[in-house]
């Protein structure tokens, strides 16, 4: 008798501490775990948990980040009312669409957000998320190497010889600003110690070159700045171009010469955090929600000082940077959606944005309202003049399979990449897959 | 003598029957019609049915190959691995044991690690600026080994497999071992059996069963292994760490193809039966002629 008095105490002791969120809530958010996103996101519903109505309060629940997807995407398609909000992303949109209903963020948001923000979070003309992260591209680099590399005759001979050697022509060191996809390789070849036995660092960059899809929208950008594309205007597929094969070679020239360790073909964005972060490497093209991490003293010791961001290096068709937005959206088969929905209306205000910017987050702000955190966050003032200049999406980037096409292209281009197959062979196969995807 | 009658069996049957019937008889008929229909996450509970063209597509896909290759390789190499290994350790171990028995513990904890999370760790563990062993390589060698590299994945993974699974091997081997009865081993020394001959003719035969069932039962998890080595190298370069566990999960979730996905499912599932059919057999064709 004691003893099952003694389990009931206990057992209401923790409902009543240990869980009161979850007593109280009646709204719940899957929200996109483990990133700056999730500690923005947790900050904000503290706030509006604060004043909002007993029968509105917030309750968050994350899965792992592996597999969000899919486990999301079997929890949608099999009816689950677990939450109400979801995250979504702009290249899943039309995979999760029949699964969400369309929302009405109010006339505010497009002053917070700005039009074309608010489309990334679009399909088939309708509302379907609020775009809390922007996600695209910075290239990080060191301004101590290239200052050093600039200010040296000697470094520059040095340079412009390795740049014959292994690109076919003698070049000159620019400003990281200026570069070209060329530019940056052969900064990347300079600075590799096993090409260059005076460099202070190991390897010149490092490329995310695992068999992942969030790595292929990483490559991307460098095909897009020669033009490429994945269909044409009559829904060819176009994935076999100067672009693509530019790009693909331009990475095996800079992995087979070691440019990049050569654990490369298992690295995604954390191994490529911690090999800039130890100060072993001289350039990273990496997601801008690293740019928290790197330019911080006290996360990053070693480098933040001497870190540099800058837009993805230019091609003949000028700058592109890859971008996508990541928002919350309304489960069709929510529980509560008139709760979701005033919650959502109010991530979409002002106060809200500026609020999950402050705490870690990502929004795209209009120029007036990020003005207002420009010097707490001055990389998202990056975030939006890349964005507005440079950002682009493929044609088929958010279509229903565009996640299976990331998939495809992952697999064949790290086959290329580890000298399994041919670049005609990896172009093939990938065209032949991209045609039932994008055109069953 | 008979203590229930025929019609009071089935009675007593019945409720495993019902069971057996709805949690595998129920999803294998689901399964099989997923396989020869056309289906997606939208369709699930109205699959078209189209015939057999998910088996051709599995069977004439080279991915589907290349992971069968990957699996059966993976798993004969590190079962192989982990036996040998254990039984080294059983034997070489077995005195010190006797005395402290206490060491096992230490001895079984790669077992208390999930496989995702030994997968995590080592991405961390083999990381060149992160990872201790990189870092250890450098300081003393001025260059390290990429371990996951295209080259050396096969071979990183095989050696993180076994470390995590020998102990296993060895804790069935260590019991088997040490339920050999000392009289037997006294007897044979009596009759002037050496070391060697004690170990080959008289205690590798009595624990033969166990070695086998070891074996097998460490095959058939490295040729399912699917865990670490998603979380240490995804799919590998080029699909090269590809398991057919990967392959099903990655047309099921990753291309949404789930009636492609259950059809190679079901060939692996028939492939499997085969398998067992064929070590039946071998074992009754040994057992009648001994």
């Amino acid at each position: 008798m004691i003893k099952k008095t003694t389990i009931m105490a206990l057992a209401g002791l923790l409902a009543g501490t240990a869980m009161p969120g979850i007593a109280n809530a009646t709204v719940t958010v899957l929200g996109w775990p483990g990133g700056s996103e999730e500690a923005a996101l947790r900050a904000a519903t503290d706030v509006y948990n604060e004043t909002a109505r007993e029968d509105d309060k917030v309750e968050l629940i994350f899965f792992s980040r592996d597999g969000f997807f899919d486990k999301l995407q079997a929890d949608l398609a099999a009816g689950s009312d677990a939450f109400d909000i979801n995250l979504i992303a702009a290249y899943s949109i039309g995979r999760y669409a029949p699964y969400m209903e369309p929302i009405d963020l109010g006339d505010d948001a497009e002053t917070v957000f700005g039009k074309a923000v608010l489309e990334t979070m679009q399909y088939e003309g309708r509302q379907y998320g609020v775009p809390t992260d922007l996600s695209l591209h910075f290239m990080y680099y060191r301004t101590d190497l290239l200052d050093a590399l600039l200010g040296d005759a000697d470094a520059r001979a040095e340079y412009s010889k390795i740049a014959e050697e292994y690109l076919g022509k003698p070049m000159e060191p620019k400003p990281a600003d200026e570069w070209t996809w060329d530019d940056w390789a052969a900064t990347a070849l300079y600075f590799t110690k096993s090409i260059n036995r005076a460099s202070p660092v190991r390897y010149g960059t490092v490329l995310q070159m695992k068999n992942l899809l969030f790595n292929m929208m990483v490559f991307q950008s460098l095909p897009r700045s020669y033009g490429a594309d994945w269909r044409d205007a009559e829904g060819n597929i176009t994935i076999d171009s100067e672009g693509y094969r530019k790009g693909l070679e331009l990475y095996k020239t800079l992995y087979d010469a070691g440019a990049t360790p050569k654990d490369s073909l298992s690295y995604e964005y954390a191994e490529t955090n911690a090999a800039f972060a130890a100060g072993q490497v001289a350039t990273a093209l990496q997601w801008n929600a690293a740019a928290g991490e790197l330019t911080d003293p006290e996360k990053t010791p070693a480098v933040a000082e001497v870190t540099g961001v800058v837009a993805p290096p230019a091609g003949p068709n000028g700058r592109a940077d890859h971008i996508h937005g990541l928002g919350l959206g309304l489960n069709k088969n929510a529980k509560n959606k008139e709760g979701a929905l005033r919650f959502l209306q109010w991530l979409a205000t002002e106060d809200a944005a500026l609020l999950y910017a402050e705490n870690g987050g990502s929004p795209a702000l209009m120029p007036d309202v990020v003005a207002k955190i420009a010097d707490d966050r001055p990389d998202l003032v990056d975030l939006g003049n890349f964005a507005s200049q440079y950002g682009y999406v493929m044609d088929g980037g958010t279509s229903a399979n565009a996640l299976s096409i990331y998939e495809v292209q992952a697999r064949e281009f790290t086959g290329y990449w580890s000298g399994q197959q041919s670049l005609d062979e990896a172009l093939a196969n990938t065209e032949a897959e991209m045609r039932d995807l994008l055109n069953p | 003598m008979q203590l229930v009658n025929r019609g009071e069996g089935r009675l007593f049957l019945s409720p495993l029957v019902i069971f057996l019937l709805l949690f595998l008889g129920f999803p294998a008929i689901v399964n099989l019609v997923y396989s020869i229909s056309t289906v997606t996450f939208e369709t699930l509970r109205a699959p078209e049915l189209s015939g057999y063209g998910n088996y051709l597509d599995v069977l004439s896909d080279r991915y589907f190959w290349q992971a069968s290759w990957f699996s059966l390789r993976f798993g004969i190499i590190t079962a192989l691995a982990e036996c040998l290994i254990g039984l080294f350790l059983a034997i070489f171990l077995n005195p010190l044991l006797g005395k402290r028995p206490y060491l096992m513990a230490p001895l079984m904890l790669p077992l208390m690690v999930a496989p995702a999370m030994v997968g995590l760790m080592y991405r961390l563990v083999l990381h060149e600026f992160a990872g201790p062993v990189p870092y250890y390589l450098w300081m003393w060698f001025g260059d390290s080994p990429a371990f996951l590299d295209a080259d050396n994945a096969f071979r990183t993974l095989v050696v993180i497999e076994t470390l995590q699974w020998t102990p296993f091997a060895f804790l069935l081997f260590h019991t088997a071992y040490s339920a050999i009865p000392s009289d037997v081993r006294e007897a044979a020394a009596l009759d002037g059996a050496g070391g060697w001959t004690l170990l080959t003719k008289i205690e590798l035969p009595l624990i033969k069963p166990t070695l086998i069932i070891a074996f097998f039962i460490r095959f058939i998890d490295g040729f399912r292994v699917f865990d670490n080595i998603y979380a240490l190298t995804g799919a590998g370069a080029g699909g090269s760490t590809t398991s057919l566990s990967i392959y099903i999960y990655q047309a099921f979730f990753k291309q949404g193809a789930i009636g492609k996905a259950v059809a190679a499912s079901v060939v692996l599932f028939i492939a499997s039966l085969v398998v067992l059919y064929a070590l039946t057999a071998l074992g009754s064709r040994r057992k009648e002629k001994t």
